[in-house]
């Protein structure tokens, strides 16, 4: 019986090691054009039901359901480490079949010293959507715009708390911290609280807190229901929509500071010309289908398209500006 | 001095609380905060350590009857535990390089095996037939991917 | 009476044909996904949104009850039958759940599990119809000094959970907390006994402590006595109470489900913190506490209707406030925006239907979740009728997946090993695992919440005393903490002077 069992496992085994080495030689390129010859997999470098899950999983749906990609598309989540679990995954990976969905963390955490692999060792593909923060306080705050409150932290630090959903040296912190910056405050006094599990909001409407450092999406119901202002954006100018066409923005303060939430996809490090073309075509045609705008509105995401090359420029930019913020807080690693 | 359960059990808490103290002490600083991060860890240390010294000077209970499992472990289960342990750690290691399907139905069914389970046909049946529909149910109607590994479907 | 219209109109919508499948389909899918450890309410609501994807709002916002309630109660089967917990709101369960089921008395437990999760997820929903907008101003009159002091609260509470020795509780409470504070601190960004290993920088998921120390250990148990006997195999599947233990959990159900709704109602607390306060309060008001930890009913009735209400409970900020108050209700958010709904203060006004429409599913998803699992408990049962070998080798692989679903890593397959070790040695040397799991839980909340009070009050501790709430459960706390420290020391006191006297 024993021996029996044995012989059968290792005859599967030897069928299935060469079914699988039959499939790996079949993916090699011919004169340059690349076509994918297999599925493809897009990691989401969180768990389900957060930003990055739902963007990769909304388009991996539209790639299919509209055939721009013919092959199956699968998302995977890779949690951990604020990202770096799932770039250090896809960093071991080889072949062009493997994508995943990045936004400023990818910059951020990298920085904090958090990760060693950073967004120069991953091949950027397009940026796709964009989103931008919001400085949000109580309807009732004394102040009506960014330059009153940020006058009263001037003078005062220790008396208004900021509160983000994110730790310091993150997205909610550091956003608010450029654009506080560019208004002459002292961005080492400024008195930061992150509370995680919704509890932010929570905190700005009872009090405990003074200035909610959010995103635009999640202030929207609060200001048509008349519990918040919305003192600044950090767009670079007023965005469309139903009440969002009325946040003014800090550039029009006459603060010039913005803060752009991007995602767009990447691929592994050093990635096939061919293929970095192919992909790059294919998030162009998502990124006009009618799908997809429909996808965008129904989530709030701005559209904000760039290809490769520009990609790279703009990730250059807003690098150096995150390492210098981090580094006068002394949060640089 | 270490001659009680207890006291030996104490010892070694003793000892985790001064190398958790130790890193607490070593936490970097954040200067913006008025309570750092290495506030709740140093009296999480100091507790431990009053705790462990406490400890010692309590006297072992007598054990109860019913928890004679509890009291010693007879050599030979000591051995059976140690090799499904053993098992666990070797299909871990080979669930992504394996892939879920093959090393689970392996899993199961030599530990199955090995634990005394005698009705082989009907273990081979579950060590393969339990792996494949929790697969499909995983990465087809949820939607969660688990390691694909060197099976070609 | 705005309420009972919009009701009305809300059963329309859930009564139809379409609406009543898609509510069964959503339970009985539910049921499943939180039956299996690590996968709860936020992966069944997330694997739900693609699929409903195009459908009406109304059918669709149906089906997502469904899978809530289901995915809600399906975490209470895994913790009973195999003391293997798959989400944090279950934890409690299997203080006595699993007693009860080595008892025999499994169909029972579940029984009771299904009867208070459906009185407390309905009574919540009542009390959700009818007093929506005033305990929205509950919900937020709590901030950081308000949080630390109920987490405090809780965490004192557990000096009540031990039932050998007191130190051994504190000592395993301790280290718990020690755990949860692995991981980079929300406060400061400082990554703490990480080892530069960047699966730690997130912490570790409570799912792999609960696996680990419960359900894994619980299996090394199990090897050691693979041979015994299973005792009263029968039995294991009736569910049937006696008039005696109807009355026993009725109190219990009662009032469990009004302190599950109030602290559901509360953002960032939750079903988990429920459950627990629940199983230490009736502990405290019962006239035989030494019969909680080792089978008793009121200790599977109180966690399980409490974690039901809360998550009932926790759809008033949601709905009334848009602010999603735990991962399953922010998830449920994001469903509900891609779906066209905004919940907000205003959602009531602009979209009633809608409104209306959640609340009468949530009644219908309550009832069809009672009709599917009652009938189903027997079978459910015969688990534990698996030879034994194949039940510990399938348990195992069960965690395994419960947590690679989650974390989709390898290294917290070794960490798991490793919790089920340290479990296994902690029952060896009779340290209580419960006081570890609950301080992992509470601690990290109460030390986050402890210092963001600091930072906001510039470092003066004056701010825990100038908020009446934090007061009372601050005052509470200390209450909680010296009873039984007193009683302690009484007993043993009196203990020692009956054994001087003796001798």
């Amino acid at each position: 019986m024993k021996k029996l069992v044995g012989i059968l496992l290792l005859g599967l085994i030897m069928i299935f090691a060469t079914a699988c080495s039959n499939s790996s030689t079949g993916n090699k390129e011919n004169g340059g054009k690349f076509e994918p010859k297999k599925a493809i997999e897009i990691t989401a470098p969180a768990g389900a039901g957060g930003g990055w899950d739902t963007t990769a999983r909304m388009a991996a749906k539209i790639f299919n359901d509209e055939k721009i990609i013919n092959q199956n598309i699968g998302v995977v989540n890779k949690p951990g480490g604020g990202g770096a679990v799932g770039w250090a995954y896809i960093h071991s990976q080889k072949d062009p079949y493997h994508l995943f969905v990045a936004s400023p963390p990818l910059l951020l955490v990298p920085l904090n010293g958090q990760s060693k692999y950073d967004y120069k060792d991953f091949t950027p593909i397009a940026n796709l959507i964009a989103d931008y923060g919001a400085f949000v306080v109580r309807a009732d705050a004394k102040w009506n715009n960014l330059n009153d409150l940020f006058e009263d932290m001037k003078k005062d630090p220790s008396s208004i708390t900021v509160v983000g959903a994110s730790s310091p040296g993150s997205m909610d912190h550091i956003q608010f911290v450029k654009v506080a910056k560019a208004a002459g405050v002292d961005i080492k006094k400024i008195k930061y609280v992150s509370d995680q599990d919704g509890g932010a909001l929570t905190d700005l409407l009872n009090g405990s807190a003074d200035v909610y450092s959010t995103g635009i999406a999640e202030s929207v119901e609060q200001v048509k229901a008349g519990k918040v202002k919305v003192l600044g954006i950090t767009a670079d100018k007023r965005l469309e929509g139903d009440v969002i066409s009325d946040f003014p923005t800090a550039k029009e303060q006459g603060i010039d500071a913005t803060f752009v939430n991007w995602r767009g996809f990447f691929g592994p490090p050093n990635m096939d010309p061919a293929a970095l073309k192919y992909y790059e075509q294919k998030f162009k045609e998502l990124n006009d289908s009618k799908a997809w705008a429909d996808i965008r509105m129904k989530n709030g995401w701005n559209e904000y398209f760039m290809g490769h090359d520009e990609y790279i420029k703009f990730l250059d930019q807003e690098n150096k500006s995150m390492k210098a913020l981090l580094d006068e807080l002394g949060l640089a690693k | 001095m270490f001659k009680f359960k207890n006291q030996k059990i104490a010892l070694v808490l003793f000892l985790f609380s001064l190398f958790y103290l130790i890193m607490s002490f070593n936490l970097p600083r954040y200067p913006y905060v008025p309570v750092d991060s290495n506030f709740v860890p140093i009296g999480l240390g100091f507790i431990l350590m009053g705790l462990s010294v406490g400890l010692y000077f309590v006297k072992d209970k007598p054990m109860n009857v019913k928890d004679k499992m509890n009291n010693k472990i007879p050599k030979q289960d000591l051995f059976v535990l140690l090799t499904v342990t053993f098992m666990v750690i070797v299909y871990i290691s080979l669930i992504e390089v394996l892939g879920f399907i093959l090393s689970t139905a392996i899993f199961v069914f030599i530990c199955s095996w090995f634990l005394g389970y005698k009705k082989h046909v009907l273990n081979l049946l579950v060590s393969f037939i339990f792996p494949v529909a929790v697969y499909y149910l995983f990465t087809v109607g949820l939607q969660v991917q688990l390691p694909k590994g060197i099976l070609p479907f | 009476m705005d309420a009972i219209h919009g009701l009305l109109t809300g059963f329309q919508v859930a009564l139809s044909i379409q609406g009543l499948l898609f509510v069964f389909i959503g339970v009985a899918v539910g049921t499943i996904i939180g039956m299996i450890p690590g996968l709860g309410p936020i992966t069944a609501i997330a694997v739900m949104i693609p699929i409903t994807y195009g459908m009406s709002p109304a059918i669709a916002l149906l089906l997502m009850a469904g899978v809530y309630y289901g995915a809600a109660y399906g975490g209470s089967a895994s913790s009973i039958l195999l003391n293997a917990p798959g989400v944090s709101e279950s934890v409690a369960t299997t203080f006595d759940g699993y007693p009860l089921a080595k008892q025999g008395k499994a169909g029972k437990a579940l029984a009771v599990a299904a009867i208070g999760s459906f009185i407390g997820g309905t009574i919540s929903i009542i009390l959700l119809t009818f007093l929506a907008p005033f305990l929205s101003k509950i919900a937020i009159s709590f901030g950081p000094p308000e949080y630390f002091a109920l987490m405090l609260l809780g965490l004192t509470a557990l000096a009540s959970l031990s039932d050998g020795s007191t130190i051994k509780s504190l000592i395993s409470a301790t280290i718990g907390f020690m755990f949860a504070t692995v991981g980079i601190d929300a406060q400061t960004g400082t990554p703490r006994f990480t080892f530069g290993n960047i699966h730690l920088l997130q912490g570790i998921d409570f799912l792999i402590i609960a696996l680990g120390l419960f359900a894994l250990a619980e299996v090394a148990s199990l090897i050691l006595n693979r041979n015994e006997k299973a005792i009263d195999q029968s039995k294991i599947g009736s569910l049937k109470l006696t008039k005696k233990e109807y009355k026993e959990v009725a109190g219990t159900i009662g009032r469990q489900s009004l302190l599950g709704f109030l602290i559901g109602v509360l953002p960032g607390a939750g079903g988990t913190i429920a459950s627990f306060l629940a199983y230490l309060s009736e502990k405290r008001l019962s006239k035989h506490p030494e019969e909680f930890g080792k089978g008793s009913l009121r200790g599977v009735a109180a966690p399980e209707t409490a974690n039901n209400a809360a998550s009932s409970g926790a759809f008033v900020p949601l709905l009334s406030l848009g602010i999603p108050g735990s991962g399953s209700t922010a998830v449920m958010l994001g469903a509900l925006i891609v779906l066209g709904v905004q919940p907000g203060p205003l959602l009531v006004n602009e979209h009633p239907d809608i409104f209306w429409g959640v609340i009468a599913s949530m009644y219908i998803g309550n009832i069809i979740l009672l009709i599917l699992n009652l009938p189903l408990i027997p079978y459910i049962s015969k688990v534990l009728k698996i030879s034994k070998p194949l039940l510990i080798s399938l348990i195992i692989v069960f965690c395994i997946i419960g947590v690679y679903g989650v974390s989709f890593n390898v290294f917290d397959l070794y960490l798991l090993i490793g919790f089920g070790i340290l479990g296994f040695v902690m029952r060896l040397i009779d340290f209580p695992a419960a006081p570890f799991i609950l301080a992992f839980i509470l601690g990290g909340m109460m030390e986050q919440s402890l210092r963001q009070s600091l930072t906001i009050s510039n470092g003066s501790i004056s701010i825990f005393f100038t908020s009446p709430v934090a007061l009372v459960f601050i005052i509470l706390s200390f209450l909680s903490f010296l009873i039984p420290v007193i009683q302690i020391i009484r007993r043993n006191n009196r203990a020692n002077s009956a054994i001087s006297k003796g001798a």
